[in-house]
C-alpha cells in the first residue's frame, strides 16, 4: 500500500548552481561579460549605460534618451529601423532605471551580423528627431494619465516621493507638465556625456559565437569618451522628511492600494543577505506570514508581499498590497502586527526550514539558463561585487537562526521607523 | 522559415487513462512538472460562471493527505502557480529535479481527493472577489472584454469571461457545486501530464504509475457546447468611464485553434500590430499620429474566437473618423495580397518569438500538455512549418471571411466628462 502521508525524501543544492561568465576588455576599456548555454541558436545582447534618472537635469530625459534611440539614426530613419529590426525578428529593450539604462537585443544567431551593425548604430549615432521626441512623449503622456488612474501606481510613487523627498531623484513624482518640457538638446547632452564605452558594460547570454568579443570589438570598441570626461553624477543630499503617511482619496476607487516601508541600504552592506532572508519570513514568498495571514486566512486581498530593493547611491524595504476598501483598516492592522511579530516571535523549527529550502530552491531558479543568470550578473557588475557575493548569501542562508532574523527586524525593520501610504477608499 | 528545435517527448498512456509526457533536457538542474485539466470556463453553466477560476483556488487549500500543499511544496525548494482560461485549468511546479517525486506525491494526493471546508470556500471566494476588483474593475478599461464577450457571443459560453459575470456568482457557489466540479472533471481521464527538464523518462513514468496508477479513472468529459451561430449584424456599444483616452475595441469572429486557418488568422493579427514596423502601428501610431497605440491579437480558444483590434486614441481625432480609418485599413488585407517581404517579416518574428520565449523547460512542458489536448503534443513541433505554409493568398481569403460584413462586435469606452 503506498504511503501517502509521508513527503518523499527531499534532497538541496550543494554546490554553486553557476560559473562565473567569461570576461573580456574591449580595448577602449568596454568590459564584455559572455555567459554561455541555452538549447536554442538565439543570444540576447545586452548593454548597460551606468546612467539613469539619478544622473538627468530634468526629468524623462533618461527615459527619452533611451527610448528615442530607435527612431532614427545619421544613417536610417525611424522606419527603415523599424523595419529591420521587425524583419529579422529582432526584439528591442529599452529601458530607462534609476541608476542605469538597459539597451538589451534578443536575436536569431542567423541575424546577428546585420542585428548588431543596427545596435551599434542606434547606441553611437542616434538621430533625435524632434518631431519624433515630441510625439513619443505625447504617447507616453497618455500612459501617464492612465497610471494615475491605478491606485497601485499612484501607491508606487507617492511613496518614493515620501520616503526619499521630492526633490531626490529616486523619490520624484512625474508630473503631466514634465512630458512637454524635454528638449532634443537635453537629450544629445545626456547621450553625449553618458553613452560611451567608459561609462558602460556588455552582457551576452545564450548560444554565444566563439568570435563574440571581436564582432564587439569592431562596433563598439573605439575610444568614444566625451572630453572631458565626465560622468560623475551630480550627487544629492537626502532631505529626511517630517511627513510619515499619505493618505490619498480617491472616491471611485473599489480597493485601496497600500506601501509600507522605508529608506534602507543597498546590496553592499553587510546586512543585505539577513535583511533579504528576513523580508523573505515575512513578505517575500507565498508562503511568508504576511501572505498566509493577510490572503489565505483574512482573504482581505488577493496577493500580498514584501520586497527590498537596491539602488546604487541607496535601498529601501517595502510591503505592498491592495486590499478591499471595506477591510482597509483591518489590514494594516495585520500588517503592523506582523512587522511586531517579526521581531518577537521567534520562526518555528518547521517555518525556518520550509523558508530556508524554498530559498534555496528559488536560488537555484533564479540561476536557470543563460538569460536567468546574465540577470543575476549585472547586478554584480552594477555594484562592483564578484560571486563571492552569491557565495556569502548561500552561507548566511545556511547559518541564519530564527534569532538572527528577529535581531535583524528589531534593527531594520521594526514597526515604528515605517512611512505609509494609502490609495483608494 | 527554418524549424526550429525540436522538442522530443516520450508518451504513455496509463490505464485509467492518465496521458503522460517526457522531455528530458539535460542543460538544466531543474524539472519543471505540468498539469492540464481539460475543463474551463466554457464549461461552466449560466448563472453560475467563474467557478472553473474559483475552483482553481480551492485546490491549494489541502487534500485528503496533505494539509499543506505549499509548504510542502516549498520545502522542497519548489515553486507553483496555476491559470484558468475559457478553455483549461493549468497547474504548473517548477523544483530541483532531484525532488520530482514531491511533486508526484502532491499533485496525485489532489486529484485523488480534496479536503474541503467551508471555511475555506468562504475565504477563496473572498480572495476571489478581490480579485476581480483589482484585475478588471478597479482598472481602467479592465471591464472592456467583460462587456464585449457578450456582445459577440450569444449561446456559446465564451460569452462570459474566464473572471465571471459578476462577483455575486462567484460568492454564491456552494458547497455541492463544488464536489460535483470536482468529480466530473478532476480525474486522470480528464487530464495530461508532461514533466521537463534533467529528468530519466523511464524513472517519471515509474512515478507516474506509481503516485497515479491507482487513481480510479473518472466520468467520460461529456462536453458538448452549442455551436455559435454566424454573427449577420454589427453589433455596437458606447460606454463612459474614468479612462484617460478614448479606446475603440473591435472583435471579429474567427476560427478555432485547430482549424486549418487559425496560423494564417494569427498572422492576420501580426500584419496588423506585431512590432513597430506593423500596419496600423507604422501607420496611425508613428507617421499619421493619430492613435498613442494600436494592437490585434487573436483569442486563441479552441472552439471558434475573436480576432481583437484595439486602439487608443489622440484627443485631435474623433472616435467616427478613428472608426472609419480602421476599418478601412483593415480592408486593404482583401484588396491587395502582401508582398513577400511583409510575409516573410511577420514568419521571421513568429519564429524569433517561440524561440526567445518558449524555450525554458516549463514552456516546453506546457506547450506539450496544451499540444496533446489539441489532438497531439507533437503538433507543437509542426507549428513553425504551419506558419511557413501560409500563403498571401491564405491571408487575404480569411481577412475576407473576417472582415465579411456583419461579422463585428464594436465597443466605444469613451471618457466621462465630469
Amino acid at each position: 500500500m503506498l504511503d501517502r502521508k509521508t513527503a518523499p525524501p527531499v534532497k538541496l543544492l550543494s554546490d554553486r548552481p553557476f560559473r562565473e561568465p567569461a570576461y573580456d576588455t574591449l580595448k577602449n576599456g568596454l568590459p564584455v561579460y559572455l555567459l554561455e548555454g541555452g538549447t536554442e541558436e538565439f543570444v540576447k545582447v545586452e548593454v548597460v549605460v551606468r546612467a539613469g534618472s539619478y544622473h538627468q537635469h530634468k526629468p524623462l530625459v533618461a527615459y527619452a534618451t533611451a527610448n528615442l534611440l530607435r527612431y532614427g539614426t545619421k544613417g536610417r530613419s525611424r522606419e527603415e529601423i523599424n523595419e529591420m529590426l521587425d524583419f529579422y525578428g529582432a526584439f528591442l529593450h529599452l529601458d530607462a532605471q534609476k541608476d542605469m539604462i538597459s539597451v538589451g537585443m534578443f536575436v536569431l544567431n542567423k541575424h546577428l551580423e546585420p542585428a548588431l551593425d543596427l545596435l551599434a548604430e542606434m547606441l553611437q549615432e542616434p538621430a533625435f528627431s524632434e518631431d519624433d521626441m515630441h510625439s513619443f512623449l505625447k504617447n507616453q503622456q497618455q500612459v501617464h494619465l492612465l497610471n494615475q488612474k491605478k491606485v497601485s501606481h499612484l501607491a508606487r510613487t507617492y511613496f518614493n516621493e515620501l520616503i526619499y523627498g521630492e526633490d531626490h531623484p529616486y523619490g520624484y513624482r512625474l508630473k503631466t507638465p514634465d512630458f512637454d518640457k524635454v528638449e532634443r538638446k537635453d537629450l544629445i547632452d545626456f547621450h553625449t556625456r553618458y553613452f560611451h564605452g567608459g561609462n558602460a558594460f556588455i552582457l551576452v547570454a545564450g548560444r554565444v559565437p566563439e568570435d563574440m568579443a571581436e564582432r564587439l570589438e569592431q562596433r563598439f570598441g573605439r575610444d568614444d569618451s566625451p572630453d572631458p570626461v565626465s560622468a560623475s553624477s551630480p550627487g544629492y543630499p537626502v532631505i529626511s522628511p517630517g511627513q510619515r503617511k499619505v493618505h490619498l482619496e480617491v472616491p471611485y476607487a473599489l480597493q485601496s492600494a497600500i506601501r509600507i516601508g522605508k529608506q534602507l541600504f543597498n546590496r553592499t552592506h553587510p546586512s543585505h543577505h539577513k535583511l533579504k532572508i528576513t523580508n523573505a519570513l515575512l513578505g517575500g514568498y507565498y508562503g511568508s506570514r504576511l501572505m498566509q495571514n493577510i490572503r489565505q486566512d483574512k482573504g482581505y486581498t488577493y496577493g500580498i508581499g514584501s520586497n527590498i530593493i537596491s539602488l546604487v547611491h541607496s535601498g529601501y524595504f517595502f510591503i505592498t498590497s491592495q486590499v478591499g476598501a471595506d477591510v482597509r483598516e483591518a489590514a494594516l492592522e495585520e500588517v503592523y502586527r506582523e512587522l511586531k511579530a517579526l521581531r518577537t516571535v521567534p520562526a518555528e523549527k518547521r517555518e525556518m526550514e520550509i523558508l530556508k529550502n524554498y530559498l534555496s530552491g528559488s536560488f537555484l531558479r533564479s540561476f536557470d539558463g543563460p538569460l536567468a543568470q546574465k540577470e543575476r550578473f549585472k547586478e554584480l557588475v552594477m555594484f562592483g561585487l564578484d560571486v563571492s557575493h552569491y557565495d556569502e548569501y548561500l552561507n548566511t542562508l545556511k547559518t541564519i537562526t530564527a534569532e538572527d532574523i528577529m535581531e535583524c527586524a528589531g534593527d531594520y525593520l521594526h514597526e515604528d521607523g515605517m512611512m505609509e501610504v494609502v490609495v483608494g477608499r | 522559415m527554418e524549424i526550429n528545435t525540436m522538442v522530443k517527448f516520450e508518451k504513455r498512456t496509463l490505464p485509467n487513462g492518465l496521458r503522460v509526457l517526457v522531455h528530458r533536457d539535460e542543460t538544466t538542474p531543474l524539472a519543471a512538472f505540468n498539469l492540464l485539466y481539460d475543463v474551463g470556463s466554457r464549461d461552466e453553466v449560466p448563472g453560475k460562471t467563474g467557478f472553473a477560476h474559483l475552483f482553481e483556488h480551492l485546490m491549494f487549500e489541502g487534500s485528503v493527505n496533505v494539509a499543506d500543499y505549499d509548504r510542502q511544496l516549498q520545502f522542497a525548494g519548489g515553486e507553483n502557480n496555476a491559470f484558468t482560461t475559457t478553455d483549461i485549468t493549468n497547474y504548473y511546479i517548477t523544483l530541483p529535479a532531484q525532488n520530482l517525486e514531491v511533486a508526484f506525491w502532491l499533485e496525485s494526493d489532489r486529484m485523488l481527493g480534496l479536503d474541503f471546508s467551508e471555511k475555506k470556500l468562504e475565504t477563496q471566494k473572498k480572495v476571489v472577489a478581490e480579485e476581480y476588483r483589482q484585475s478588471y474593475l478597479n482598472q481602467p478599461y479592465g471591464d472592456a472584454m467583460l462587456m464585449l464577450r457578450p456582445m459577440a457571443y450569444q449561446i456559446h459560453p465564451y460569452r462570459w469571461a474566464t473572471i465571471g459575470q459578476d462577483i455575486e456568482q462567484i460568492l454564491n457557489a456552494g458547497m455541492d457545486d463544488v464536489k460535483d466540479f470536482f468529480r466530473r472533471y478532476y480525474n486522470p481521464s480528464n487530464a495530461i501530464l508532461c514533466v521537463s527538464g534533467f529528468v530519466d523518462p523511464q524513472e517519471v513514468f515509474r512515478m507516474a504509475e506509481k503516485w497515479f496508477g491507482d487513481i480510479a479513472s473518472g466520468p467520460e468529459n461529456g462536453r458538448s457546447l452549442p455551436a455559435e451561430p454566424r454573427q449577420m449584424e454589427v453589433k455596437r456599444k458606447e460606454v463612459f468611464g474614468d479612462v484617460p483616452q478614448h479606446q475603440i475595441f473591435m472583435a471579429s469572429h474567427m476560427c478555432g485553434r485547430t482549424h486549418h486557418d487559425y496560423h494564417a488568422t494569427d498572422l492576420v493579427s501580426d500584419l496588423l500590430a506585431n512590432g513597430e514596423s506593423a500596419r496600423l502601428t507604422r501607420e496611425f501610431v508613428h507617421e499619421r499620429k493619430l492613435f498613442s497605440e494600436a494592437n490585434a491579437y487573436v483569442t486563441g480558444s479552441i472552439d471558434p474566437g475573436l480576432l481583437m483590434v484595439t486602439a487608443k486614441l489622440h484627443e485631435h481625432i474623433s472616435p467616427t473618423e478613428a472608426e472609419e480609418l480602421l476599418r478601412h485599413e483593415l480592408h486593404k488585407l482583401t484588396k491587395a495580397l502582401p508582398d513577400d517581404r511583409e510575409m516573410r517579416k511577420v514568419k521571421n518574428r513568429v519564429e524569433a518569438t517561440h524561440t526567445y520565449f518558449e524555450s525554458s523547460v516549463l514552456a516546453k512542458a506546457m506547450n506539450l500538455c496544451w499540444y496533446e489536448l489539441l489532438g497531439d503534443a507533437d503538433l507543437l513541433n509542426r507549428q513553425a512549418d504551419a506558419y511557413a505554409r501560409v500563403e498571401p493568398a491564405d491571408i487575404r481569403r480569411v481577412a475576407e471571411e473576417i472582415l465579411r460584413p456583419g461579422n463585428l462586435s464594436i465597443l466605444h469606452y469613451g471618457k466621462r466628462k465630469d
